[in-house]
């Protein structure tokens, strides 16, 4: 087991950065999940990790030794793939020896650590299979056994998840989690899906165009979203934003552009004028005995909670209730927000603003 | 799909077609070497033998002896023969061993001038044989390497190497590149993921050039004809000379073809098998 240190990396391409840039203390043992939308550098990142890529400048360490110039089958970790990257003309338990046989490690070796891991993952049935007589879920199990099998100093998994459907991916979510508590060995993973990385990271970091936005636990990343970008990507139905100004008033308060006025939390640094963004998550929102007028919507029941969309002036909100919703569309409601628990955003910055 | 009465016919008459016309010969070929040598110059002509006869067959392999230009018919037979199976098995592995090395080279190392440097070499494709066959020659007599194995082989393998090249890029392109990085962080090295994890998922590629390489020097007339003249000659140049000044000798030619035809039949229904797709089935997703 290791740490991983990422130093003012940056990747850049001809004439092209992608990478401006990265900071990222990963400690010994920890669950970190870079996440972000599809082409924000996560991916590169974490091959700049594995050493599959050139780092422009920068360093990356594993432990406290620099890796820029180790080949990436001596810096001691084991990667699984998207794709799953099976050798298909090797069975399952060559696929999962295939980096001890090429170590020279003695066979009865071998066979033990291949047996371990496969006990683990639950493949034990399966080791004389091919890859294709597998289904998509035993794949993903067979790159995870072959990742375990080494034992490394870390592992990096890179959307492990995405080739499988709804169900498996949720199964396999809590697999790579339970994996992680036995093993305690330190993993980077990375995905563009915020519930995987809400669900199993230890810390996320949220990368967007090559720049990270923010580094927190999931918690601390949904409760103090330190952006207008974070507090859009962390949680799902996403937070609700309205604009606004901030009122010339003695006590400070917020009127959105519909005209709806809210008073602001003390302490506040914010001018008279100044252009606001403020968000409130859908689950903060309440449908009894409000005072704010807002027109239903959609309708959206999943059972154990409802979505309903309304509108609020101009402005779309998603409210998320457990109680039952017995409106209708076209119906006026009366709203009720907890105000305490409303994020406020610099509308030119998108940073967000606190006392 | 449905088809009416007219589309079908239409689709097997064009079968019947091709059959006729890529099988017709073959078939003539056949007959022809069946047939005693009095009836070719009877007419009218007829489409199958009239007389049915082994004879030819037994001069081509020597049970019965017939001789040409005083040496026996068998003999040479033979030894055309067994040069024909050299230069062809020679080149067809030197061919594809080689462009399955280039090949690789060529889509997973970046090096200045890719591109311009395999478009050369494609490029050599369009040149016709007849125009280097001089300068080729002058080189070869030079290095000693006319009517030698290795020359023939040699030349074989340049005009047939830019087209396995080709070919085999395309397929190592089509592999997926995490199966190499898989490799490489489980601590393989280049040659040992070329030779372990590329050439065995690139089979039919490779079985694909093989072929391509076999039928196209087994096929050969020009280059052994100036090349070969002697000790190396082929079957494809012996053959037409069974044709002397007074005598076309028919029968012989024919028997001959066809038993020339059998090993690159051979070669293919061998190969064949490695053609089938599918091999990177359940390899990724």
């Amino acid at each position: 087991m290791a740490s991983v240190t990422v130093d003012n990396v940056r990747k850049s391409y001809v004439n092209f950065e992608v990478l401006h840039g990265i900071d990222i203390e990963i400690q010994d043992g920890e669950f970190v999940i870079l996440v972000g939308p599809s082409g924000c550098g996560k991916s590169t990142l974490l091959r700049m990790i594995a050493g599959l890529e050139d780092i422009s400048s920068g360093t990356v360490a594993i432990g406290s030794k620099v890796v820029n110039n180790v080949a990436p089958k001596e810096r001691d970790i084991a990667m699984v793939f998207q794709s799953y990257a099976l050798y298909p003309h090797l069975t399952v338990e060559a696929n999962m020896g295939f980096s001890l046989r090429l170590a020279k490690a003695p066979k009865s070796e071998i066979s033990r650590r291949v047996k371990e891991a496969a006990q683990i993952l639950g493949l034990e049935t399966l080791l004389d299979r091919y890859p294709r007589n597998l289904s998509g879920g035993q794949r993903q199990r067979v790159a995870m056994g072959r990742a375990i099998v080494r034992q490394p100093q870390v592992f990096l998994f890179d959307e492990p998840l995405s080739n499988l459907d709804a169900k498996l991916r949720v199964q396999m979510r809590s697999e790579i989690k339970q994996l992680h508590q036995r093993l305690k060995t330190t993993i980077v993973y990375v995905t563009h899906d915020q519930i995987e990385a809400m669900t199993m990271a230890d810390r996320i970091v949220v990368m967007r165009d090559g720049y990270v936005e923010q580094i927190g636990s999931p918690l601390e990343l949904y409760d103090r979203p330190s952006n207008l970008f974070v507090a859009g990507f962390i949680g799902s139905p996403g937070m609700n934003f309205i604009p606004g100004t901030v009122l010339d008033a003695l006590q400070p308060a917020f009127r959105s552009e519909s005209g709806l006025v809210l008073p602001l939390p003390t302490g506040i640094p914010v001018t008279p004028g100044q252009a606001l963004i403020v968000g409130i998550r859908p689950e903060h929102i309440g449908v009894r005995q409000g005072d704010i007028e807002a027109i239903v919507e959609l309708i959206e029941p999943t059972g154990a909670e409802t979505q309903i969309t309304f509108r609020l002036g101009g402005t779309p909100v998603i409210a998320s209730v457990r109680e039952r919703f017995d409106k209708h569309p076209g119906e006026k409601v009366l709203l009720q927000m907890d105000l305490s628990a409303v994020h406020v955003f610099d509308a030119k910055t998108g940073a967000r603003l606190e006392a | 799909m449905k088809t009416n009465f007219f589309t079908r016919l239409l689709l097997w008459t064009g079968l019947g077609l091709l059959l006729v016309w890529s099988l017709g010969p073959i078939y003539w070929t056949l007959a022809s070497s069946v047939t005693p040598t009095e009836d070719f110059s009877t007419r009218p002509i007829h489409f199958y033998p009239q007389h049915f006869t082994f004879d030819h067959y037994a001069r081509v392999l020597g049970i019965s002896i017939s001789r040409i230009g005083g040496v026996e018919v068998w003999k040479q037979f033979r030894a055309a023969l067994f040069n024909s199976v050299v230069t062809s098995v020679a080149a067809t592995v030197l061919c594809v061993a080689i462009s399955a090395l280039g090949a690789y080279a060529f889509t997973r190392l970046r090096f200045p001038g890719r591109q311009m440097l395999f478009g050369l070499v494609v490029a050599t494709l369009a040149i016709p044989a007849y125009a280097v066959l001089i300068p080729l020659y002058q080189i070869m007599i030079k290095m000693h390497l006319v009517d030698t194995y290795v020359g023939v082989a040699l030349i074989y393998v340049s005009a047939y190497l830019p087209l396995s090249l080709w070919l085999l890029r395309s397929v190592f392109e089509a592999l997926p590149v995490s199966l190499e990085e898989a490799a490489q962080l489980d601590g393989a090295g280049r040659l040992f993921i070329f030779f372990n994890i590329v050439l065995p998922l690139a089979g039919p590629g490779l079985a694909a050039a093989g072929i391509l390489t076999f039928l196209g020097a087994w096929g050969q007339y020009l280059v052994p004809l100036i090349f070969s003249p002697q000790v190396t000659k082929p079957l494809t140049v012996l053959i037409p000379e069974f044709v002397t000044k007074n005598f076309i000798d028919y029968g012989l030619i024919t028997a001959s073809g066809s038993i020339a035809i059998i090993i690159p039949a051979l070669v293919v229904i061998f190969l064949n098998r490695y053609l089938v797709s599918g091999l990177l089935a359940g390899s990724v997703k």
